[in-house]
């Protein structure tokens, strides 16, 4: 699938993240400082392992606990829009994430503790959740992996579109435990490097972050908008994108002509490994040509399924503030000229494109501007 | 004179990987593994990385490391000899 589905915007009426950092003002503070969430730790928690760049939340392990460590945080960062009335027929709930708490299936393989059973599937997950925050039964879950952020924001989108609710809150979120750092690990993306996003250089690696962001939706309120978003997957393989880096493009194409006429600025995925940077820092220039671009995922790590919103979050403080952070963690030579090592003003910008990729080929895009 | 490290890794890919229909003496040690040649992704791939560590006693660091060292049968012994100094 492709193409700018929103025939008309869809306002944000609040928006915020969650990060090592804090809230989404302070890790805008720290980005703009060019701090680095991500430290080494090891990979697979009290078990020990290489090594590897993690970045969690101020005073949780890695280890999986029974309840999950960060339900405090959730609640802290939904505290400003929660307990109104989500989840009733006009006031849905979309929530996302790339691995629901999979890291509890595990716990409950190596411990034999069927307390970590109750969070460690997707639907218990959610349901759990769901009962801790009040919500009521029209709650949606979506996961495509490191997409899945921007697929629910496109599903409560078309929702508010159709007319078939009010607002909508699309949450996501993604915490680290020793399952998902060890995938990973397994993969040989994530080593003993700190991750250099878009940098050309003998070898690729990323680094993991804890990460939540939540969005409401809304037709009439709002005083910035999502213009337009553009999903696409390649279907190509599990893992693997196109050879040819065609479906990046693809993906940020159909969003060229509702963002014509403006200047934008570009937030890309960028998670520190060679050939997707290549690609899609190269569909970028070749889409959107002279645009700087940057990623943050050098200093707060990748947060997965969770990462859509959590950038969407520091997006949108980052226009509010003026000022962008700049390619944390990166040094040239660049793949592209336009990659953005340094923070820069952008109160000149009408916009920004923020995009994500995910295993198999899957492509998000959207251009967020001033309503 | 066949190479026994040769030999010993075509068997391991065989059964790790579970290739019906594919014998050791099929593979062709200068042949590509990923791609062409016996048309390994990156899930096999995965599953070879993993057993070459716990088989060899050796750490592959970066998936860029793994790519070189999984160009071929050959190459992939000339990795583990770099590294195991046998």
């Amino acid at each position: 699938m492709a193409g700018p589905v929103a025939s008309e915007t869809v306002l944000l009426k609040a928006c915020d993240c969650l990060t090592p950092f804090g809230d989404s003002a302070e890790t805008l503070a720290a980005l703009l400082r060019g701090e680095r969430a991500l430290q080494l730790r090891p990979v697979l928690g009290r078990e020990g392992g290489d090594p590897v760049p993690l970045a969690l939340l101020p005073g949780r392990a890695l280890d999986e606990t029974a309840p999950p460590s960060w339900l405090a945080h959730v609640r802290t960062l939904l505290a400003p829009v929660n307990g109104a009335g989500w989840g009733t027929a006009r006031r849905p709930v979309f929530v996302t994430s790339s691995n629901f708490g999979a890291g509890s299936l595990y716990a409950y393989r190596r411990s034999g503790d069927a307390a970590h059973m109750e969070y460690g599937a997707l639907v218990n997950c959610v349901g759990w959740l769901r009962e801790q925050l009040g919500w009521q039964e029209n709650v949606a879950i979506f996961s495509h992996a490191c997409v899945s952020a921007h697929l629910g924001l496109l599903q409560a989108s078309r929702v508010l579109q159709a007319g078939l609710a009010d607002e909508a809150l699309v949450f996501s979120f993604d915490f680290l435990s020793p399952f998902v750092s060890g995938g990973f690990h397994a993969l040989k993306i994530l080593n003993a490097d700190f991750p250099a996003p878009y940098q050309a250089r003998a070898t690729g690696s990323i680094g993991l972050g804890d990460g939540a962001g939540y969005v409401v939706l809304s037709r009439t309120s709002g005083d910035f908008s999502i213009v337009a978003q553009s999903m696409y997957n390649e279907m190509h393989h599990f893992t693997a994108n196109q050879p040819d880096g065609a479906g990046f493009e693809a993906c940020l194409a159909p969003l060229a002509s509702q963002a014509a006429g403006r200047r934008l600025w570009l937030k890309g995925h960028g998670t520190g490994t060679l050939d997707a940077g290549r690609m899609e820092s190269g569909a970028f220039a070749e889409v959107f040509a002279g645009a700087p671009l940057v990623g943050w995922k050098g200093s707060l790590g990748h947060t997965l399924g969770s990462c859509g919103l959590v950038e969407l979050a520091l997006a949108l403080a980052a226009i509010r503030h003026g000022r962008t952070p700049g390619t944390i963690g990166s040094g040239a030579p660049t793949f592209t000229a336009e990659v953005a090592l340094d923070s820069f003003a952008n109160d000149s910008y009408d916009g920004v494109i923020c995009a994500s990729n995910a295993f198999g080929g899957a492509h998000a895009a959207l251009l967020l501007s001033h309503a | 004179m066949t190479d026994p490290l040769i030999t010993r890794l075509k068997h391991l890919i065989v059964d790790t990987l579970h290739l019906d229909g594919v014998t050791p003496d099929d593979i062709d040690e200068k042949a590509p593994l990923i791609g062409s040649g016996l048309a390994l992704d990156s899930i096999d791939a995965l599953e070879l990385v993993v057993k070459i560590e716990k088989e060899f006693g050796i750490k592959i660091g970066s998936s860029e490391e793994s790519r070189q060292a999984l160009a071929s049968v050959a190459s992939l012994a000339d990795f583990i000899r770099t590294r195991t100094g046998k």
